[in-house]
Formats: C-alpha cells, sequence, structure tokens
C-alpha cells in the first residue's frame, strides 16, 4: 500500500463513516489538535465529526534528514468524532481492517496514555495503540479543551501515518517509504528534513523568534479585546464583551504560531526547564482566552450546528 | 445458599485502575453486604483489561428477620390522662405497629413510650437490585473520565453489566447500562456477545472463549511462561517486579513471544538498552551464562496466533530505537563530557537564580565549604563541574530517567578519576524516598549541595512549597540531605550548610538571616514528619529545641539516647521534675550565692549540681548523649526530687526566691543544652 493509499483509504473510511473530509491547517501546527478542527470544535455542545491529514511539526525531532524514522515534520491522520460513539474502538479496529490489518493475526493492544497539551490547556484519557509493538496511533477522549470541560466528549483518534506505512510496506526506513509509484517519501522530503533540521537547530534567529512570540501573544490580546492584566488564580479578563466583537479565528491562529515560534526557540536550546513553564504559561493563557471567545462566539450564534443537527433529525 | 456474580464490562483499563477498582470492588461489597445484613462465605475479585468482576458465595437467600426496639415521644407527651395523644398516633403509624402495641420504656433520660418493630427480611435479590448501583457508583480508579454525552464519569467507559444470582439476572442500571447475562470473550479472539446461564459457569465459560479472569492464574501462566521462554533461549530471565505486575494487567490471556536484536547493539551501556526495553516496550530482559544481557527479550502479548510475524514486528520496533539511542550515544561521544560545560551557562536553572552553570559554580562553592578529608580539592572541583553535564547530551534528553548514570558513562570514556565518575551518578542520589543515598562522600557532598542550593534558592525567591503544591520537590530535597546525613557518607551541619548556602546566593536580594531561620524551620518541619512514627512528635520536639542545628547525625544521636532513656525508670520522675524546673525558671543563668542556700534539700541540690555539671557537659559536648543521660538520671533524680518535695521556691524573701530560681534556672538550662524535657509528654505505660 503506497503512502497516498494509506491516506485515501482512511478518507474513503472515514467518509463512509459520516465524517466530513477537512483538511489541514495552514500555518505550522505541532499536531492535529491544533487545527481548529479539533481544538475549537471540540468546545461546547454543537456535534462534529471530521477527519482529516495534519503535516505536523516537531523542531526538536529533527534528525537532518539520517535519521530512518525521526522526522522534524510527519503526518499524522486526525479523526473526531463528538460525541465519540460507543463503539468507537471498534470503529477505529474497523479502520485497521480496511487498511488490511487483521487484528486476530497480530497483536493489538490499548495502553493506557493520558494526554495532556500544557499549551492548550487541553488533556483527556485514553491509549496509545499498539500493533505488534508499534504505537500506531493515539486514542484520546477530550476532558479539557482551552481550560473548559469537554460536554459532550470528543473521541479523537490520531495515526501516525509513517509508522504505519513501515509497518504496512514492512520497510525500515522512512526514507524508502513508497509514497506513489515511482516516488520515494525522500524524494519528496529528505532535502526538506535536512534544511528544516538545520534551520531549528542552528540557525532560526532566536532573537526574532523572541519577538514574533511577544508580538503575536499581543495580537490575540487585541483581536480578542483581552486585557493583559489577569484576574484572581490567573483568570481571564475582557476589555471587549461583545462575543461577536472579537475576532476568534484570527486570534487563535496568532496562538497557533506562539506555540510554533516557543517549539523553534526549544529546538534551539534557548529556553531552559523553568523558563519553558513559563512560556508553556503564556501560550495556555492566550489559548484559553481564544477558547472561551469561541464559546462565547458559538452561543451568541446560537450553536448553529446543534440547531442544524436538530432540523435533519426532524 | 445462592452465588453472585457482578461484572462491568469496560473498554480497557490501566493495570493500575484494575488494581485499585478490584480493591474497592471488594470491600464496598462486603461493606454493603454486611450492612444489609447479607452475611456470604467468600468474596473473590477477578479482573482483566476489559472487566472487573465480583464473586459473592454462599448468600443466604433472604435478609434475616429481625425485631427492633424503636423509642418514640417522651410518656408525658404521647399519654394525656391515659389517652393516647397525636405524638402516639404518628409514632404508631411509622413504625407500622398498632397503638396497644405501645410500652413504656424508663431510662436515665427518663420515661419513653418504645415499640417493638418487626422487620422481615427481604429477599437477596431485592437487596441486591438496590445496593448494586451505589457497590459500582463507590469502585474507585485512580482517575475518572466522562464518555459519550458527558454526564457520566468512571475508569473507562461502561459497556455491559452482568448480574446474576445463580441463574436469575439483578436487574438494575448504572451508567446508562442494564444488567443482563450477556458479556463478552477475549476482543479479537471470541468477539460475540454470549449469555451466561448462571453465576457458576463465569471463569470456565470466558476462559473457553480466550479469557482467564483470576489474576493470580493469569500471573502463574506468565510467570512460568516467561521462565520457559528464557531459558529456551539459553539465559536466565531478569526478574522486574514492575513489569510483571503491569503485563498481567495488559493481557485478558498473556502469551509470551520472544524477540532479539542485533548483537552490535550490547555496545551501548546496559542501562540504556534495558530503559529502551522496559519503559518504552515493556519488554523482559534476558542475561546469559556470564550475567551479561543476551541480545535477546521477551514480550507478553494477548493475542498470539502469528508469534512470528509479533515477533518481526516487535523486533523492527526495537532495532528503531535502539538505532535511535545508539545515534544519541554516537554524537555524544564525538566530544567531551566536559564540553557540554559552557552550554549549561545558557541553560536557565531558574529565571532569577540564573542559569545551571550558575547552579554548578554556587555548588561548587558549597560543597568546597562542607568538604570533608579524604574528598581532595581536585576532585571535588572536577566532579562539580562535569556533574551537570549530561543534562546537555542527547541520550538524556531523549531518556531522562538515565541522567546522572549517561553522565558516569561518558566521564568513564573520557578517562576521569573513577571516584569523579561515581559522584557524577550518585549526585542526583536519592531520587526518592526508595532511591539508595550516595555510597561516596564525594557524591554525597555534590548530593547535599545541590539540594541545599535549590532549598535556599527557591526559598529566597519566594517559592516555598504551599500546601499540596511544591512544584521544585523542596519537601524531597530537603529529606535528601537529611537521608545522605544519617544514612550515607557525609554528615552535615546544618545551620553552617545552610548559612553558606545562603551566603554563596549573590544573584537574588534578600533577607540573609530571615531566610536561614526559615529553611532552618522547613527542615525542622521535615525531621519532625520523618521522625515522629519512629519516635513520637514530643521527643523529637525534645530533641529539636535543644540540637540547635548543629550536625544532622548530633540530632539523630540525641533522638536515640532519648528514645533509650525513655525505656528508664528515672525517666518519668525526671521529665516531670525538669519540666517543672524549666516552667519556674526558664533556663536563665542567674548567679547563685551559696550564702543564701538553705541547708538540707537545698543545699544537696546545689552539691549535686555542682559535682556533675562538669562531667554532664562534658559528656553532653562529646555527643555521649546515653552517657549524659544517665549521668543526669544518677546524680540529680533524687536530689531534685527531694528538692520539690521540701524545698517552696517562691518564698516572700525576694533575695532567696531569686537565689533558688538562679539554682533551678542553671540545672534546667544544663538539661536543656541535651534535650528539652519540658517538650515531653508522659511515657506511654503499655
Amino acid at each position: 500500500m503506497y503512502f497516498q493509499d494509506l491516506i485515501l483509504t482512511l478518507e474513503r473510511f472515514w467518509a463512509e463513516h459520516g465524517c466530513l473530509i477537512g483538511q489541514p491547517y495552514n500555518s505550522e501546527v505541532g499536531a492535529g489538535t491544533f487545527n481548529p478542527h479539533t481544538f475549537l470544535r471540540a468546545i461546547g455542545p454543537e456535534p462534529w465529526n471530521v477527519a482529516y491529514v495534519e503535516p505536523s511539526r516537531r523542531p526538536t525531532d529533527g534528525r537532518y534528514g539520517e535519521n530512518p524514522n525521526r522526522l522534524q515534520q510527519f503526518h499524522q491522520y486526525q479523526v473526531i468524532l463528538k460525541p465519540a460513539p460507543i463503539d468507537i474502538q471498534e470503529l477505529y479496529l474497523d479502520s485497521l481492517r480496511a487498511l488490511g490489518t487483521d487484528p486476530t493475526k497480530h497483536d493489538v493492544r490499548f495502553i493506557e496514555d493520558d494526554w495532556e497539551s500544557p499549551t492548550l490547556g487541553a488533556w483527556g484519557l485514553g491509549w496509545q495503540v499498539w500493533l505488534d509493538g508499534l504505537e500506531i496511533s493515539q486514542f484520546t477522549y477530550f476532558q479539557q479543551c482551552g481550560g473548559i470541560d469537554c460536554k459532550p466528549i470528543s473521541g479523537e483518534l490520531t495515526y501516525g501515518l509513517e509508522r504505519i506505512a513501515l509497518y504496512l510496506q514492512d520497510c525500515d526506513d522512512v526514507y524508502d517509504l513508497q509514497y506513489a509509484p515511482g516516488v520515494r517519501y525522500g524524494d519528496v522530503f529528505q532535502r526538506a528534513e535536512r534544511e528544516w533540521s538545520t534551520y531549528n537547530f542552528e540557525r532560526a534567529d532566536t532573537a526574532l523568534q523572541a519577538r514574533l512570540f511577544d508580538d503575536y501573544e499581543a495580537q490575540v490580546h487585541a483581536l480578542l479585546g483581552l486585557s493583559t492584566e489577569k484576574g484572581k488564580g490567573g483568570s481571564l479578563v475582557w476589555t471587549q464583551t461583545d462575543p461577536l466583537a472579537r475576532l476568534v479565528l484570527p486570534a487563535y491562529d496568532c496562538v497557533i504560531k506562539c506555540s510554533h515560534y516557543f517549539n523553534v526557540l526549544d529546538a534551539r536550546g534557548a529556553i531552559s526547564v523553568t523558563e519553558r513553564q513559563r512560556f508553556i504559561g503564556r501560550v495556555r493563557h492566550i489559548a484559553r482566552a481564544a477558547a472561551v471567545a469561541w464559546y462565547e462566539q458559538r452561543e451568541a450564534l446560537g450553536f448553529p450546528l446543534l440547531r442544524a443537527a436538530a432540523q435533519a433529525a426532524e | 445458599m445462592p452465588d453472585f456474580l457482578l461484572e462491568l464490562g469496560l473498554e480497557e483499563l490501566p493495570a493500575s485502575f484494575v488494581r485499585s477498582g478490584l480493591e474497592s470492588l471488594g470491600a464496598t461489597a462486603k461493606e454493603l453486604l454486611g450492612h444489609h445484613r447479607l452475611d456470604a462465605v467468600s468474596f473473590e475479585v477477578h479482573g482483566t483489561p476489559r472487566r472487573l468482576a465480583l464473586r459473592v458465595l454462599a448468600l443466604p437467600a433472604a435478609q434475616p428477620d429481625r425485631e427492633e426496639v424503636v423509642t418514640g415521644p417522651p410518656a408525658s407527651v404521647a399519654f394525656k390522662d391515659g389517652k393516647p395523644t397525636k405524638a402516639a398516633e404518628g409514632f404508631a403509624k411509622k413504625n407500622g405497629v398498632s397503638l396497644d402495641a405501645l410500652y413504656e420504656e424508663t431510662s436515665e433520660r427518663g420515661t419513653y413510650v418504645a415499640a417493638k418493630v418487626f422487620e422481615k427480611g427481604r429477599s437477596t435479590a431485592d437487596v441486591l437490585a438496590e445496593l448494586l448501583p451505589e457497590l459500582c457508583r463507590r469502585v474507585s480508579f485512580p482517575k475518572t473520565m466522562r464518555w459519550g454525552e458527558g454526564d457520566f464519569a468512571y475508569g473507562r467507559p461502561v459497556h455491559w453489566i452482568v448480574a446474576l444470582l445463580d441463574d436469575a439476572v439483578v436487574p438494575f442500571s448504572f451508567a446508562g447500562v442494564e444488567s443482563g447475562r450477556s458479556t463478552r470473550g477475549h476482543r479479537f479472539l471470541a468477539p460475540e456477545a454470549f449469555l451466561l446461564a448462571s453465576a457458576h459457569e463465569y471463569e470456565d465459560a470466558l476462559e473457553g472463549r480466550h479469557v482467564l479472569v483470576s489474576l493470580d492464574r493469569r500471573r502463574a501462566l506468565m510467570s512460568s511462561a516467561l521462565e520457559l521462554a528464557a531459558s529456551s533461549l539459553g539465559g536466565r530471565l531478569v526478574p522486574d517486579a514492575f513489569l510483571m505486575d503491569e503485563c498481567v494487567m495488559l493481557a485478558e490471556k498473556p502469551f509470551v513471544v520472544p524477540g532479539s536484536f542485533d548483537e552490535e547493539f550490547l555496545a551501548l551501556p546496559e542501562a540504556v538498552i534495558v530503559s529502551v526495553m522496559r519503559d518504552h516496550q515493556r519488554y523482559f530482559a534476558v542475561t546469559g551464562p556470564d550475567g551479561k544481557l543476551l541480545p535477546r527479550y521477551l514480550n507478553v502479548v494477548g493475542t498470539a496466533n502469528d508469534p512470528a510475524r509479533i515477533a518481526k514486528g516487535n523486533d523492527r520496533v526495537l532495532r528503531a530505537r535502539l538505532a535511535d539511542a545508539r545515534f544519541f550515544v554516537e554524537e555524544d561521544r564525538k566530544q567531551p563530557l566536559e564540553a557540554r560545560r559552557a552550554k549549561l551557562d545558557a541553560v536557565t536553572f531558574q529565571h532569577r537564580l540564573g542559569s545551571i552553570g550558575d547552579k554548578v559554580e554556587r555548588v561548587a562553592k558549597l560543597a568546597a565549604a562542607l568538604r570533608p578529608e579524604g574528598v581532595t580539592e581536585a576532585q571535588l572541583a572536577r566532579a562539580a563541574t562535569l556533574c551537570k553535564c549530561d543534562l546537555e547530551t542527547l541520550i538524556v534528553y531523549e531518556f531522562p530517567e538515565l541522567q546522572g548514570q549517561m553522565g558516569r558513562f561518558y566521564a568513564e570514556r573520557d578517562g576521569e578519576d573513577a571516584e569523579v565518575c561515581l559522584a557524577i551518578e550518585e549526585h542526583w542520589r536519592p531520587a526518592g524516598a526508595s532511591d539508595a543515598v550516595p555510597s561516596s562522600a564525594l557524591g554525597s557532598l555534590l548530593s547535599v549541595a545541590d539540594r541545599l542550593d535549590t532549598l535556599v534558592g527557591c526559598f529566597a525567591i519566594g517559592q516555598q512549597p504551599k500546601g499540596n503544591a511544591d512544584p521544585f520537590g523542596l519537601r524531597r530535597a530537603a529529606l535528601g540531605v537529611v537521608r545522605v546525613a544519617l544514612e550515607g557518607a557525609l554528615d552535615v551541619p546544618l545551620r553552617a550548610a545552610v548559612q553558606h548556602a545562603a551566603a554563596g546566593l549573590t544573584n537574588v536580594d534578600f533577607d540573609r538571616p530571615a531566610l536561614v531561620d526559615e529553611v532552618l524551620a522547613f527542615f525542622a518541619a521535615r525531621l519532625e514528619a520523618q521522625f515522629r512514627g519512629e519516635y513520637g512528635v514530643d521527643l523529637v520536639q525534645a530533641v529539636l529545641g535543644a540540637w540547635g542545628f548543629g550536625s544532622l547525625r548530633d540530632f539523630r544521636a540525641r533522638l536515640d539516647a532519648l528514645a533509650g532513656f525513655r525505656g528508664a525508670p528515672e525517666y518519668e520522675p525526671l521529665a516531670v521534675a525538669f519540666k517543672r524546673a524549666f516552667n519556674i525558671a526558664p533556663a536563665a543563668d542567674g548567679v547563685v550565692d551559696p550564702a543564701l542556700l538553705e541547708a538540707g534539700a537545698e543545699q544537696a541540690l546545689a552539691d549535686a549540681f555542682a559535682r556533675a555539671r562538669g562531667p554532664i557537659d562534658a559528656l553532653a559536648s562529646e555527643g555521649a548523649y546515653a552517657e549524659a543521660l544517665a549521668r543526669v538520671a544518677t546524680e540529680l533524680k533524687e536530689p531534685i526530687d527531694t528538692y520539690f518535695a521540701d524545698v517552696f521556691v517562691m518564698v516572700d524573701d525576694e533575695r532567696v526566691r531569686a537565689n533558688r530560681l538562679a539554682l533551678l534556672g542553671q540545672i534546667a538550662g544544663c538539661v536543656s543544652r541535651i534535650v528539652h524535657f519540658h517538650k515531653l509528654q508522659p511515657a506511654e505505660r503499655g
């Protein structure tokens, strides 16, 4: 199965199971969770079923294109089912069957792996899914997003596409994967890995990254009408209280950028363990603001997808 | 005598959830059934990742009937002129008895109306149906989660509930699931739901569907399969209690699949290989006849229809992980460990406390001030320079649990002094309450200096632990210092050490004397928490007061001496006497005028004290506290007892009174330098 067939199979499978086929977000993200299709849509009462590929950047994981398993940009296949149906595990296993993996001939196990994104103020409980010892997916029941309790609960399935492809193609080196007939994964990405690793580890201008972080953080405050003062216990203080006057999506875009600049600074070794906590706290604060602003905006709009679902049911 | 079965079918539970779930399920079942007067012969709990089960054997068919005496309103209220009032009628109605059945009962509190209320025992099935929702709700998990509509929180989503009393379903609903007799076998090998005819066939029916519900049986099976597999590989299983506990909970029926890796990876430090296998993949390691690792591993799996395919997949994963680790080690080895020292200057320890490089400098200075004989200046300087360098290596970035171990490994390859190499590894210790303290003096020295620097620094910037929040692990750090001093190779003069640490902290502004006192008070609280269980809180306080934050071993010596003395017959009267002396004259060192002493008991006490004082002081300053206390007992007990019996201290004559207080004050002062008797409670008589 070519790398692209893996994607196409999952697209087909989840489309047939009622998911909207979404698209990657057009800014640097560390995981599919950052895509508004997940982070914002998991908040609030509206139903939402979506599936999409997410090219995910992890600057510290770069290996200059020289390591057969590590990439600074890899691909996740992300599925959100909200509310998570009670048979979500079976659905997931069916998707493995669709990829030609018969669980009775392998060792498939659900191993505890609770997920937490300190920068997004999000966490959930769930598993990593092991296929013969290989972690092929993360499976999470979202409990909180942007500091807001999720209700209903979203089930998040995240497939590590390169890993699954290595397995399916019985291949030991990610760059030898067959992406499409006649094109290897390495043909597409190896040079990029080398350049981005060099950039992330050696060349990225740390003063610039730090400045960009500060500027985009300030922009979030401006777009949301969020005071730079904090309330009791670090709570949000709004200068703009009209939910429809806030620019939630551009603000959230800036949150994503801050998170990315933080990751680059981290890869450049410009942040210590303790300093890191402060950066994470700053991102978490604006992520929370975007989450709350999103909820209030959807509420002010009458939770449109809830209405749509009710109409569809009639 | 019916048997009962409850099975909760859940999505895959983590090992710790199965353990705590089963524990609380068993305990709560006993409590609730007992409370409802249903005494069973035995309780069993069974669990796998997908199910928690309770078997209750030989329950009665119904609760026993019972008659209970219920007391009602006062007789004077219930009956007026021999006629029942509304109060009596209400009481009779509420308890379902006729007015004729009411009778009077007199106790100390007065005369009240009472009734004998008969309660027919309810059927066990009815009682169970009522209490099972509560039983299910009270199963406890380390964490709970919500799912679906998000209305309900539990360890994992609930899929099915079996509740059978012999062959009858006990109907109830929990978490939106109705109980029944439908359960499931192995997720992949017997996925279809099937019906249980009765509670009795539970274990057998599931075993037929590839599920061993009994934890003990799974463990025994797994353990023997592991041993067998190891010996068939020509090696021995490396025992690992953590892995055993984990793996037994990761499969409904365990199978062992052996796998292998290339011999060339054995050039890696064994700790790295074991870390990769154990922490990332949960594989057991196997050693050969020479005690060295074999290029083999044992994997416990839940489905094993095609072991060769499973081994192939796992081999690939392990190969990739080991290749990664080897890459890190090779990269790291391209420069000596020392080359990382400069990088530490760019890594912030805490933004107000400076870089890790700054910290290393402070630790080196502090350690120099505490350096014992036997550790050379050069060794100390070298070990301090290198001790944190492995934080900047790739392997430690990837495997943080190997910090110290890898620093030592690289230092050894660089040809560093053996003591220095050992200290690099040991200075992180003790990592927790169950971790050993450093074995070497140099490792102990760095361990103590590192922890004291963190403590003093965090206190200086207001990051003291608050309530349960201790983000910098300061309680653990303080306890680490105490343990190194008491169990390890280096005593610590606490006040002096904290003063040195505070003096070395130059990049923050703070009130040094106040900070030293605050840190010492923190230590006092840690010492009390650590030792009150063993010695009793009053004894620890009695020693803390007298000790004055000298050496930690001295603190322990006083504790032991006092604990030993506590068993002596003189202990209690002496404690009472000194408490009295201290309360009257709290260790004030006035001058005693011999001319004002009264002949008899007072003179005798003054003479005894004059004789004993020198030897007691001498023994105490040598740290011979047991001998000093024995001396106090033999020399002073009788005179002081007689004194308090015969002499009235607070006489009107001011000069005499002052003189008496001065004598008592001197005695109290002398003894208070060993322990503060006035903090002690009388010993428990048992």
